[in-house]
């Protein structure tokens, strides 16, 4: 169609009632032109007038026909259609408002699934340039099968791995740290990138105000201090007033603002993006003074992580077959220096590039291997929406039966037919896309909480990939559950349908549904036993003993800020900052520690009798002030805590745990006993003589949550040189509210030295990161597996109140002939039994298949529990009785009167 | 209508109904006459076909439309061809002929 014939086509639609009249009156003149003449040959006027019209033909053919050039007849159709199909669905509300929710349900599981991973591993970083070609670098070690793969390495190894790389057109480091931002009152902690100069270049960063760093000003061993700020923390802490040239303190230093970006920009980071860019050269400096010089040639401190462009024509492959040369060159030459770096033939190292997004690199962390688990099971959540749909879609062409077959007989086509279906199809699922994204919003701020990094938004009206994604979804599943019915419906037979009527055999369920149904509970109780499994699993998990309870504590963390304080300054301010905790009123007691829970360190150990400790495991150390134990809660299990008596020259004490005391002491009374402890790497450092065990402690975990290895120590604070112990520990008497950890912040903060912060966190969040892919799995399982339960209930209610119905006159009948309403009732709940009781055994067999997959997603909890396979078949045949009660109840009311009458 | 009235080959009518007004303008019933006549009454065409198949050349643009008085004065509707309907003409002409004239070829082969 030109673009001239559908302008004339709309013009002669605007006018078609002009043309039509138009029409009319030309036919007319025609037959009385064509009467006039053949009246002249002599025929009657009347016989002329009828001939006349014969030749003619039918008008109303030829007004139809004339009519399709007036418009867009196929469009009108379609049009026609839509407004046939809206006006169906709004004459069977409760059929349109259940296949809507169940399509919005399974759209909204996957389009909040795909919304979270998209953001976790996908999307490109904003503002990136050919953000195919950049990727992280990783390195990776297999130690005795063990595969080490982390991207944080070394400034001595970037410059190992880049300085001869062929493979790369841009290479750029990135490291990222809390630091205190600004003085006085204002300074806060911030989110601070140090980054190397060739950072923004793999950017497009246009609509820079003032200027981004460069080479000379990222120099080692120590760069300018110059700092490029984002849009959005220019606009919200400085209120967008003009800052460039004006000093701005970050860390230990005054950096000069010098630049601001444009709005939207985040760098590479995922979740809460740094306000701050620095030259990475003076990070080094700023965190630790005397890293300044020895940064860029030690292998002892793994703080940043390589970004790298691939040049054009490089592959993937050669590129990590370069790196990985790199990589044992450089290993060779840290070999120099430390000579406990393990050989090649022991270590396998390789170096590797993998997609940018942390989620989809080589070490993603249990939370992705989680969510890939999850959206697969969005997925069935899907399918099983699907499945019910069908199944209602289904039920209505079998009661449309007869409508259907009066259609075709009047001549309507079955492509019109099936065309009017897919229609249908086609408008549930423009609804189920809107209410599923609405589903998706909503459930959004709990996914958001439990899966995506503090800071990130989800909003999903303006999010066009998760739109697009749901749409598809949407359309796939809408045709996928109308198809079957169509096709069905478009081949009914004519004749039997147009003659039956409520009587005759129509009760007979169709296969298909009944597969449908079986499916649809299938695999509800596959998922319903991944829930159970992670609700055991994360029980289990909750039962570790922690052998602490830090429930109601908060760890405080000095940032002196300050590059030139002594340790001994420090360590005079760290004692005052104890003293002002404990004397906070509302708390219940507070003390110093030397690591944050599951950061422990570790020292080397002698004991008589003993040729190597290490050998027996990892034994982790903590230097604690005396009211450590009371304010964590640790129970001294025999012998005593730490106390005055222990002062500064006094004999050295320390305090094991039950575990530790008995792999060192086997059978043997631990208290007493000497340990020889050093903190030195290098083998010529002495040992510090004789430590004495004077308590033995309850076991606690001070490694990862799950280690099953419980080896730790306690040394006196008192007894320790300078350093030691900064952080503070403060009990609270009641929970740790967003006040009351204000209220704690305020009074410490007073009496830090200078531009000191303190920085605060809950213990409880600590502990519940180590959980927290339990916790992901747990709930997303119960919150998709109860989802897949109620569609299934609901699909299986609908089938057995559509049979019961079908079959209210045979019900009526047997009544009338002596059935007992407990028949009726047994039958009717036995058919939804037997429903629920296949789906589950075809289910049960699913998941005891299935399940092994998941088993190393969980925790000590067998994937073949016959607990939890029991509890969910159980659970299945209650809800398929609960389904059919209503229906039932129908049934047993069934009228015989009315039955007999209509015989 | 002759005895040995034939019926109109498949696709035709465009063409018949161009080539005559391509001699001037006609009303509807004009074209049907026309083509009668010039086919001495070999062709028949069911005239009501006509009105279908002038709408459809209108929205293609071939054709314009305008109302005149008729010689009998009533009004009437006169169809006109457009600069566009001419070289419809040319083409259509152009195709019917190559197609007639291989068709004639074929029946020639086949009856020798």
């Amino acid at each position: 169609m030109t673009l001239r014939e559908i302008i004339l086509r709309l013009r002669a639609w605007v006018r078609r009632d002009q043309l039509s009249r138009a029409l009319d009156a030309e036919l007319e003149s025609h037959v009385d032109a064509l009467a006039r003449d053949l009246a002249h040959t002599g025929m009657s006027p009347a016989d002329a007038r009828t001939a006349a019209r014969r030749q003619l033909g039918n008008t109303t053919v030829i007004r139809e026909s004339s009519r399709d050039a007036w418009g867009f007849p196929r469009l009108e159709n379609v049009l026609q259609d839509i407004r046939y199909g809206v006006r169906g669905l709004l004459h069977a509300p409760g059929f349109t408002i259940t296949v809507i929710l169940t399509l919005g349900l399974g759209i909204g599981a996957n389009a909040a699934m795909f919304a979270v991973i998209d953001r976790l591993m996908f999307r490109p970083f904003p503002h990136m340039r050919e953000p195919g070609s950049v990727h992280r670098v990783y390195v990776q070690t297999t130690v005795n099968g063990r595969r080490n793969v982390y991207a944080t390495i070394p400034y001595a190894r970037y410059l190992d791995l880049i300085a001869q790389a062929q493979s790369f057109s841009q290479h750029a480091t990135v490291s990222e740290w809390r630091l205190g931002v600004g003085v006085g009152e204002h300074a806060r902690i911030q989110k601070v990138a140090g980054v190397s100069a060739s950072f923004f270049g793999f950017f497009n960063v246009r609509g820079v105000q003032g200027r981004l760093f460069t080479d000379v000003e990222d120099q080692r061993p120590m760069g300018s201090l110059v700092a490029v700020l984002t849009h959005e923390f220019w606009q919200t802490v400085l209120g967008s007033r003009p800052v460039l040239g004006e000093p701005l303190r970050v860390g230990k230093f005054d950096y000069t603002i010098i630049g601001i970006l444009p709005p939207g920009f985040v760098g590479t980071v995922q979740g809460r993006p740094p306000h701050i860019f620095i030259p990475i050269t003076t990070v080094p400096a700023n965190l630790n003074p005397w890293q300044r010089d020895i940064y860029a040639s030690q292998y002892s401190w793994d703080w940043m992580e390589i970004i790298v462009r691939r040049k054009d024509g490089v592959s993937v492959a050669a590129a990590n077959t370069e790196l990985t040369q790199a990589y044992i060159r450089s290993r060779n030459s840290q070999r120099v220096s430390n000579p406990r770096v393990l050989p090649d033939s022991l270590a396998h190292p390789r170096a590797i590039v993998a997609p940018l997004r942390n989620g989809a690199g080589p070490a993603p962390g249990p939370e992705s291997r989680v969510l890939k688990w999850v959206s697969g099971v969005a997925g069935i959540v899907l399918l099983i929406a699907c499945a019910n749909v069908a199944n209602i879609m289904l039920t209505r062409v079998l009661r449309r039966r007869r409508e259907i077959a009066v259609r075709l007989a009047l001549g309507v086509s079955r492509s019109r037919l099936l065309g009017q279906f897919v229609i249908e199809a086609m408008l549930l699922a423009l609804v189920g896309v809107v209410v599923g994204l609405a589903f998706a919003q909503w459930g959004g701020s709990a996914i958001r909480a439990l899966l995506l990094p503090e800071g990130s938004t989800l909003n999903l009206g303006t999010d066009w990939r998760t739109i697009g994604v749901a749409g598809v979804c949407a359309i796939v599943a809408a045709l996928l559950s109308t198809i079957g019915p169509a096709v069905l419906a478009a081949r009914s037979e004519l004749t039997p349908s147009l003659k039956s009527g409520v009587r005759e055999g129509s009760h007979r369920r169709s296969t298909l549904q009944t597969a449908l149904l079986v499916t649809q509970g299938a695999l509800s109780v596959a998922l319903l036993v991944g829930a159970g499994l992670f609700v055991r699993s994360l029980g289990r998990v909750r039962d570790i003993p922690l052998g602490f309870d830090v429930s109601r504590v908060v760890d405080v963390y000095p940032d002196f800020r300050d590059a030139n304080l002594e340790t001994g300054v420090e360590d005079a301010a760290i004692r005052q900052l104890l003293a002002a905790a404990q004397s906070i009123p509302g708390t219940a007691g507070a003390a110093r520690a030397n690591s944050a829970l599951f950061r422990s360190s570790t020292a080397r150990l002698r004991i008589a009798g003993i040729d190597s400790v290490e050998q027996l495991g990892r034994f982790n150390f903590q230097v604690v002030s005396p009211e450590y134990f009371d304010v964590v809660q640790t129970r001294i299990l025999r012998g005593r805590g730490f106390s005055s008596i222990d002062a500064p020259h006094a004999p050295r004490v320390a305090i094991v745990s039950q575990a530790m005391a008995q792999a060192l002491w086997p059978g043997r009374e631990p208290l007493g006993q000497c340990m020889e402890v050093t903190w030195e790497a290098a083998a010529n450092v002495p040992y510090v003589p004789c430590t004495t065990v004077v308590g033995v402690a309850e076991d606690a975990a001070y490694q990862a949550l799950t280690d099953e290895q419980r080896f730790v120590y306690y040394l006196n604070l008192e007894q320790m040189p300078g350093g030691w112990a900064r952080q503070i520990l403060v009990r609270l008497n009641g929970e740790p509210t967003a006040t009351e950890i204000e209220r704690v912040q305020r009074a410490l903060q007073r009496v830090m030295p200078g531009d000191g912060l303190v920085i605060l966190r809950k213990l409880q969040d600590v502990i519940d990161d180590q959980s927290r892919s339990w916790r992901l799995g747990t709930t997303l399982f119960v919150a998709f597996g109860g989802l897949a339960l109620v569609v299934a209930a609901v699909g299986l209610y609908g089938v057995i109140g559509y049979t019961i119905a079908q079959r209210m006159h045979e019900l009526g009948m047997r009544i009338a002939l002596g059935a007992r309403s407990s028949h009726i009732l047994r039958l009717v709940l036995g058919q939804g039994v037997w429903f629920a009781a296949a789906g589950a055994a075809f289910g049960l067999a699913i998941a005891f298949f299935g399940a092994r997959f998941i088993e190393p997603l969980l925790y000590k909890q067998s994937a073949r529990d016959p607990l939890v396979y029991f509890g969910v078949a159980g659970t299945m045949i209650l809800v398929g009785l609960v389904a059919s009660a209503a229906p039932a109840l129908r049934a047993i009311r069934a009228d015989p009167n009315r039955a007999l009458r209509s015989e | 209508m002759g005895k040995d009235a034939a019926p109109l080959l498949s696709g035709t009518l465009d063409l018949l109904i161009l080539k005559t007004l391509s001699a001037g303008a006609f009303h509807g019933y004009g074209i049907a006459q026309h083509i009668k006549r010039l086919s001495n009454e070999a062709l028949t065409i069911e005239e009501g076909s006509l009105y279908p198949a002038l709408q459809r050349m209108m929205v293609k643009g071939w054709i314009v439309s305008e109302s005149k008085k008729s010689p009998t004065g009533r009004d009437a509707r006169y169809y006109r061809l457009t600069a566009a309907g001419r070289k419809q003409l040319g083409q259509e002409e152009a195709d019917f002929k190559r197609s007639i004239a291989a068709t004639v070829r074929v029946l020639k082969g086949s009856n020798a």
